[in-house]
C-alpha cells in the first residue's frame, strides 16, 4: 500500500507492507534514528511517538491506521517550544534520562503534560478506538502522583526511579504554566 | 526491509453485515481490534501467509455504551480507557480497579473490550472481573451458508480451565458485553505480576460477595494465571458462601488447603510462585472480610 502521512511536519508518501508497524516504518523507510526499541512489541516503552498529538507506542499501529495521520517522532518534537519547558525542567531538577530512554521519555512527559494542563490535540484523528485523552486537570500541589507514577512506568528502562520522574512532571508543568499565563 | 513480500489486504467494515460478507469471503481472515495482541506476535510482520485483515474500528455499532437501570452493554470496540472515563460512576469497582490495572493510559487507549477478552492464549484482568461479575457476551456466529446466529454466553464459559478461548463452530465476533449493575457490597480485585510481560508468574484475583450482618451469600472467585489456568470452582465458593463471620483461622486454612489441592488438580504445572501468591491473596481476602465484620 502507499501510506500518505506527515512525518515531523513532512508530508510523505511511502510504499510500505499494510501490516508493517509504525516502529519500523520510521526506522527502516524514514530512517529515524531516535527510537531505539528491540522488543518486537512486548512494551519496553521505547518507541513513543505522537500519532495526531497523542502519544502512542509505534510498535503497536500498523500502517493501515496511518492514513493521512500526523506523526511526531522525538526528533521532530525536540526542535519545538514544548520540548524546552521539558528541557529546563531536567535540568532544574537535576535528573535526566539515559541516552536510551530519554526520546520516549520526553514524549511521555509531554503527553502527560497535555493531560495535566488540558490541552486539546489539533488535527485529523486516527481512526483509533478510544483516542480520547484523558483529563487529570488539577493543581501541581493535588495531582494524582500515583496516576503519573503509573503513566510513567510505561517505560521500562531502569535508569530513573518514579520519584525522580513526578518531579520532572511537576517542574515542567509549573513552567509550561507560567509560559501559558505569560503568552495570556 | 520485507518490501517485496505481498501487503496484506484490510477491510474496513462499516456494518455487521459488511463484515458478514467479507468474513464469507476470506473465512480465514484475522480480526482487528485494537492490535495489542496481534502486532506484538512474530508472525504479524513480517508475515509469510498475508492472511486478510479485517479492521474492526469502522463499525459504530461496536463502540457504543449504553446504559439501562439494570445492566451497561459495551461495545467489543470500546478501549480501556473510554470505558474507565465514561463508567467511572455507574461501574463496579471491581470492573474499574482491573481497567486500571491494565497498564498506563497509553496501553489502555488501545486495548479494546473485544480484543482483551478474545485473546486466544493470555487471559488477562478484563476477563477475571468479567467472570465474577456473572457478565454476558454476545456472541454473532457467521455460518457457512452466509447466515448468522447471535447468542449470549456467560464470560466465564468463553474459556476453557487452562484459560484458552473456547472453540465455537463456524466464525465468531464478540460483539457487546452486557454488565449487571445488581452487585454485591464487597468486591475485591487483587493482582501480583504483570500479564502482558511475565504472563506464567503473574496472578489475577477477583471476589465479589454480598456481606449482610454475619453471613456470605452470592459469593463469586476467579483466580486468574493468565497463561497457565483460568480457575473458576464452584466448590471452593459454595465451601464459602455457607460461612459465618469471622471465618476462624483454623477454617481458613482448611479452605486454603483445598484451595491448592483444587488448582493443582487443574493444572498441575502452575509454579510455586503463582500458587503461593494465589493462596495469599484468597487468605488475604477472608481476612479483610473478617476485619470488615469486626469493625462493623
Amino acid at each position: 500500500m502507499t501510506l500518505d502521512c506527515f512525518i515531523d511536519g513532512k508530508g510523505l508518501s511511502l510504499p510500505v507492507n499494510s501490516n508493517k508497524p509504525l516502529l519500523q516504518i520510521l526506522t527502516e523507510d524514514v530512517g529515524n534514528r531516535s527510537l531505539n526499541s528491540n522488543c518486537h512489541g512486548s512494551g519496553c516503552g521505547n518507541c513513543i511517538v505522537l500519532v495526531n498529538d497523542i502519544a502512542m507506542l509505534s510498535c503497536m499501529v500498523p500502517a493501515f491506521r496511518l492514513k493521512d495521520a500526523n506523526i511526531q517522532t522525538y526528533d521532530g518534537f525536540s526542535k519545538t517550544r514544548q520540548c524546552r519547558d521539558i528541557e529546563r525542567a531536567y535540568q532544574a531538577t537535576g535528573n535526566m534520562p539515559c541516552p536510551n530512554c530519554y526520546a520516549s521519555r520526553t514524549l511521555l512527559i509531554e503527553s502527560i503534560l497535555q493531560g495535566l494542563t488540558g490541552e486539546h490535540h489539533t488535527g485529523k484523528e486516527i481512526s483509533m478506538p478510544g483516542n480520547m485523552h484523558s483529563q487529570i486537570i488539577g493543581d501541581i500541589e493535588n495531582i494524582d502522583e500515583e496516576q503519573i507514577g503509573k503513566e510513567l512506568s510505561l517505560v521500562t528502562c531502569r535508569c530513573m526511579d518514579i520519584g525522580e520522574l513526578v518531579q520532572i512532571v511537576k517542574m515542567a508543568l509549573s513552567i509550561r504554566r507560567r509560559k501559558n499565563v505569560r503568552r495570556a | 526491509m520485507y518490501e517485496e513480500l505481498k501487503s496484506s489486504t484490510v477491510h474496513t467494515p462499516a456494518t455487521l453485515a459488511e463484515y458478514g460478507e467479507i468474513i464469507n469471503r476470506f473465512p480465514d481472515a484475522i480480526n482487528y481490534a485494537g492490535g495489542t495482541y496481534l502486532v506484538a506476535r512474530p508472525d504479524f510482520y513480517p508475515s509469510d501467509d498475508n492472511k486478510v485483515i479485517i479492521d474492526l474500528s469502522n463499525i459504530a455499532e461496536l463502540q457504543r455504551i449504553t446504559r439501562t437501570d439494570r445492566f451497561v452493554e459495551v461495545g467489543a470496540m470500546v478501549s480501556a480507557s473510554q470505558l474507565i472515563d465514561a463508567g467511572r460512576l455507574v461501574l463496579p469497582s471491581i470492573l474499574l480497579e482491573a481497567l486500571s490495572s491494565i497498564g498506563s493510559t497509553i496501553v489502555c487507549r488501545q486495548i479494546t473490550i473485544g480484543g482483551a477478552l478474545c485473546i486466544p492464549d493470555n487471559r488477562l484482568s478484563l476477563s477475571t472481573a468479567l467472570a465474577v461479575l456473572d457478565a454476558i457476551a454476545e456472541i454473532k456466529i457467521f455460518m457457512k451458508n452466509g447466515k448468522s446466529v447471535t447468542r449470549w454466553i456467560p464470560v466465564s464459559r468463553l474459556y476453557d480451565k487452562e484459560g484458552k478461548l473456547v472453540n465455537f463452530e463456524g466464525r465468531i465476533l464478540l460483539t457487546h458485553i452486557r454488565i449487571g449493575l445488581e452487585v454485591g457490597n464487597y468486591q475485591k480485585f487483587l493482582f501480583a505480576g504483570d500479564p502482558f510481560r511475565d504472563g506464567s508468574e503473574a496472578v489475577i484475583l477477583a471476589f465479589h460477595a454480598e456481606r449482610s450482618s454475619n453471613t456470605l451469600g452470592k459469593v463469586q472467585m476467579c483466580i486468574n494465571f493468565p497463561r497457565m489456568a483460568f480457575f473458576l470452582s464452584k466448590e471452593i465458593i459454595g465451601q464459602i458462601s455457607g460461612l459465618t463471620l469471622p471465618i476462624p483461622p483454623s477454617m481458613i486454612m482448611i479452605v486454603t488447603g483445598k484451595l491448592r489441592a483444587e488448582i493443582l488438580n487443574t493444572n498441575p504445572n502452575i509454579g510455586e510462585l503463582p500458587l503461593v501468591r494465589a493462596l495469599r491473596m484468597f487468605e488475604s481476602v477472608l481476612h479483610d472480610l473478617n476485619t470488615l465484620y469486626l469493625q462493623s
